[in-house]
């Protein structure tokens, strides 16, 4: 499928063989969107712009055209949420349940674990941990997201749930693990490019984007804090 | 007048007859009376033909009688030919929902573009076809536009179950027909002792029957040819005639299918195939035609029973063609269609999952009649990227993955969910392993299920005790499940094997032994659990470059055996750190060594046999003393990249990038199954395959970020 025949006649196989060293994984040459036609298209597209740039935001969230703008979001989150166990790799080091009792972000809300069949005020890493294992099971649920090349309407509308609570994620390392953050922000940029993704696509209310990551565009900065 | 003289006549040539019968009854009864009187002579021909006007009326009666039926027979004709129409309908009904089947995949296959462009107008077209076939014989339309509103039409009342319906309303048709036609065979038999007995006259009643028959046998003979005589005389021709035209009716729709079938496949399917399957197809279609030729009669009773099993049939032989495709079409197509057609294996395998499952089964049963055929039980969905590697706990349903979305999952097959319209089961996970912070490439799990071990492209090794098969997935968060990290390797780790652990003595002092095998050239000696000093030693090959894979060689418990990049494996002795035996591979010096690059390396659990996974579709067996190549085969139609024995060491399982894996019998080093497992993600496919160390389980981790659990 995305064997490309070069001019010396030689096919691009583009797979990491064991034995791959680091700097070289995942390190061949770029295949057009158009080319792409397997089922995952939407997601080897994705994680090319990503591993070319991570900074340029703009042109990884630029959806191709023709391709189902649910099918795009939905890939997205996917990425977004693999990429968060990034951070949250980073927050089980230092982000103890002595310490962060309960998932906050600014003072103005606590928040619920949504996981457990009654909503409980976990402590802010089992808050992360759930919250990235309950929106793995969402979407790869076979119920809900059956296919990767189209997607429901109804369960486009579980996308913007998803993108709330894992933002809280952002949120509470951003507020209470500031170094973590930054960090992770500087290697991967995905706080900024997640905000842009949801103002994008309106899946979450300014209101609640409370990471003030936009500050050096004209959003609001630390404002309801 | 005719009649009358006709009459007449029957009358002065029974006369001599009945007269010699009565007067050697005479002459025997009273011989003395010799003379007949004039008005006894009258009287006796008044009274014969008195009894001759009696029995013409009633043939007259009788002749009203048949005719009625034969109206009421043509009656019946005409139904069962509506009967037919709506039989060939409800065929095509069920063609255009298999197209739409087909193009649902397709849609998941390809995208919504592509859909449209590839498999609508066919559908179209199709439709068309159905439409002036369903429609002949009733008017000829070609209105267009008429044409898509009988297809919508068509679709609403699929929707609502018409289908259904039909099938009932049929059934019940052909069960009422069965009866009347009983009820006509009865009311025949009668008819013909009554006939019998009216012309009362001895022998003539039964030649008379004879050649009713006789005349009626040749006629129904005649009528076949030309179904749309409207007259005939003789009841059993009319139950001919209606057997016929079943018979017709049979041929009919077949045809029509037949031709339905051509279509599909030509839209779909390359050419050789498809000519396959139509010999098949028609092969079955004309054996029934010959028996609805033969035995019309019993055909035409057993009608209710064809018809179904028509249905069936017609069912079966696509999916028996489709199956058969399976296997068939990637061999005969080029290396760049190559891809292509494993998409389109991938799609069908998908779409018949069951079928998929009968079919190896019955391939299975030919072979071997008690062979075990595995199918797809489980899906593990759950990852975000490909799932790189898998374990089973050596004892308990259970297994863990590792994906390239940095994370492993514990499973637990009993505690399944059961997924929607399929046979297969999802499984949730029932806990995440965090700690890598780059993909994960490789797992071993220890002897006792307690520990395992992990490690990718970060270059770190994550020792993990299991939590227990109960775990509520979202429980509170334990840092103890991190064992410990073992640093020591500067790149990306490959390749992982584990030997021992708190029950099994591996190294003298009761410890797991843990290998590894790095891109920075080095394989490494851990014993993870350690209180201190966790690397033991460290084994490289300069002259082969970087391993690729790694396992403990089963019968000599102090050697590992690792592949490397140069496509020569080397025999390690962990005491002494010396290579013992090199495996040479005897290259062509023309040939690149890359194009041999060994993705994965494993030993035989009871022999001293290697048997190793090559770029270039080749599975090669090893013989650990002498390091030659003891066998070599072209195993799959892409790179082979994973490799497991079963616990017996009777069974190999492969797994490939053409998307497939494969069960071969280690004796005759025959392929013993294939299973369509996962889709391609880039150019990889199928990542990793497992035995079950103790119970019958084996999976496949796949770069769709699937693992799948067969049994």
């Amino acid at each position: 499928m995305s064997k490309m025949k070069m001019g010396d006649g030689s096919i691009i196989l583009r797979r990491n063989r064991p034995g791959t060293k680091a700097q070289d994984y995942c390190r061949w040459p770029d295949e057009p969107f158009e080319e792409m036609d397997s089922t995952l298209a939407v997601q080897q597209y994705i994680q090319q712009l990503i591993r070319k740039d991570p900074t340029n935001i703009d042109l990884i969230l630029k959806m191709p055209e023709n391709q189902d703008e649910g099918v795009w979001k939905y890939e997205h989150l996917r990425q977004f949420c693999m990429e968060l166990n990034g951070l949250a790799v980073r927050l089980q080091g230092e982000c103890h349940p002595e310490t962060c009792t309960q998932m906050t972000a600014t003072e103005q809300w606590i928040f619920l674990c949504a996981a457990h069949k009654t909503p409980k005020e976990c402590p802010a890493i089992d808050y992360t941990r759930h919250t990235l294992d309950g929106a793995a099971c969402l979407l790869n649920s076979n119920k809900y997201f059956p296919s990767r090349v189209s997607i429901k309407e109804s369960s486009v509308a579980k996308l913007g749930s998803v993108c709330r609570r894992v933002y809280r994620i952002f949120s509470h390392a951003y507020f209470h693990h500031r170094q973590i953050f930054d960090e992770f922000e500087n290697e991967t940029c995905l706080c900024k490019r997640f905000t842009h993704f949801v103002t994008k696509y309106n899946l979450m209310s300014k209101d609640n984007l409370i990471v003030p990551i936009l500050e050096d565009e004209n959003t609001p900065g630390e404002s309801e804090a | 007048m005719e009649d009358n003289s006709l009459n007449h006549q029957n009358g002065s040539q029974m006369g001599p007859q009945a007269g010699a019968v009565g007067n050697n009854k005479q002459n025997e009864e009273v011989n003395t009376k010799s003379h007949y009187s004039i008005p006894g002579i009258l009287h006796f021909i008044q009274h014969e033909w008195a009894r001759f006007e009696l029995e013409r009326s009633q043939w007259e009666v009788d002749r009203a009688e048949l005719q009625a039926r034969i109206a009421f027979l043509q009656g019946e004709r005409k139904g069962q030919e509506n009967l037919k129409h709506d039989l060939v309908r409800r065929i095509k009904m069920l063609e255009f929902a298999l197209k739409q089947e087909r193009a649902k995949f397709h849609k998941l296959k390809y995208g919504t573009d592509l859909q449209q462009g590839d498999v609508k107008p066919p559908v179209i077209e199709e439709s068309s076809e159905q439409g002036t076939d369903a429609d002949q014989s009733y008017v000829q339309v070609t209105n267009s536009t008429w044409k898509q509103g009988r297809q919508l039409l068509r679709q609403y009342l699929q929707e609502i179950g018409y289908t259904d319906r039909i099938i009932d309303v049929r059934s019940t048709r052909v069960r009422a027909l069965l009866g009347l036609n009983n009820n006509n065979g009865d009311h025949e038999e009668n008819h013909n002792g009554g006939g019998g007995g009216g012309t009362g006259g001895g022998g003539t009643g039964l030649n008379g029957n004879e050649s009713n028959k006789r005349a009626s046998e040749t006629q129904g003979r005649r009528t076949p040819a030309k179904k749309v005589q409207p007259s005939s005389l003789a009841e059993a021709m009319i139950l001919d005639t209606e057997a016929a035209v079943m018979a017709n009716l049979d041929f009919l729709s077949n045809t029509d299918v037949d031709m339905e079938d051509d279509d599909d496949m030509s839209d779909e399917v390359d050419i050789e195939q498809s000519d396959d399957m139509e010999d098949d197809v028609k092969l079955g279609k004309k054996a029934l035609g010959d028996d609805v030729d033969a035995i019309a009669l019993e055909v035409f009773n057993e009608l209710n029973r064809l018809s179904e099993a028509e249905k069936k049939q017609d069912i079966k032989t696509e999916q028996t063609d489709w199956n058969k495709a399976i296997p068939k079409r990637p061999l005969g197509l080029g290396e760049d269609d190559n891809v292509d057609s494993s998409l389109g294996l991938g799609e069908l395998a998908q779409l018949t999952v069951n079928n998929d499952a009968e079919n190896t089964y019955e391939v299975a049963s030919s072979k071997e009649t008690c062979r075990k055929t595995w199918n797809a039980k489980y899906t593990l969905r759950s990852h975000f990227d490909a799932v790189h590697a898998l374990a089973f706990h050596p004892t308990e349903p259970v297994l863990i993955t590792a994906s390239e979305d940095h994370t492993l999952k514990l499973w637990n097959l009993q505690k399944t969910v059961p997924a929607k319209k399929s046979a297969s089961l999802d499984v949730e996970p029932l806990y995440t392993f965090r700690s890598h912070t780059g993909p994960v490439f490789c797992l071993a799990v220890s002897g006792t299920g307690e520990q395992c071990y992990s490690a990718g492209l970060d270059g770190t090794i994550c020792c993990w005790n299991v939590p227990g098969a109960n775990t509520d997935p979202y429980d509170l968060y334990e840092p103890d499940v991190l064992a410990g990290t073992l640093h020591g390797h500067t790149d990306a780790i490959w390749g992982l094997a584990v030997r021992g652990g708190a029950a099994a003595n591996a190294g003298g002092d009761g410890q797991a032994r843990l290998v590894s095998c790095s891109a920075d050239g080095t394989v490494k000696l851990w014993s993870p659990h350690a209180k201190n000093q966790l690397q033991l030693n460290t084994y490289v090959s300069e002259q082969d470059g970087i391993p690729t894979s790694i396992d403990f060689v089963y019968d000599e418990p102090n050697h590992i055996v690792a592949s490397y990049t140069s496509a020569h494996c080397v025999i390690f002795d962990l005491e002494t750190g010396k290579p013992v035996v090199r495996l040479d591979p005897q290259l062509d010096p023309n040939v690149n060594a890359a194009a041999r690059h060994i993705n994965k390396i494993v030993c035989h659990p009871t022999l001293p046999l290697t048997v190793t996974a090559h770029e270039d579709r080749h599975i090669r067996f090893w013989d650990n003393n002498t390091g030659k190549v003891v066998h070599s085969m072209v195993a799959h139609l892409d790179a082979v990249t994973c490799l497991a024995v079963d616990p017996n060491g009777l069974y190999i399982l492969s797994g490939s990038h053409d998307c497939s894996i494969r069960l071969w019998n280690l004796d005759n080093k025959t392929c013993v199954q294939e299973i369509t497992a996962h889709r391609k993600k880039f150019d990889e496919s199928i990542l990793d395959v497992a035995f079950h160390p103790s119970r019958p389980y084996i999976a496949s981790a796949g770069a769709d970020g699937l693992a799948k659990v067969f049994v």
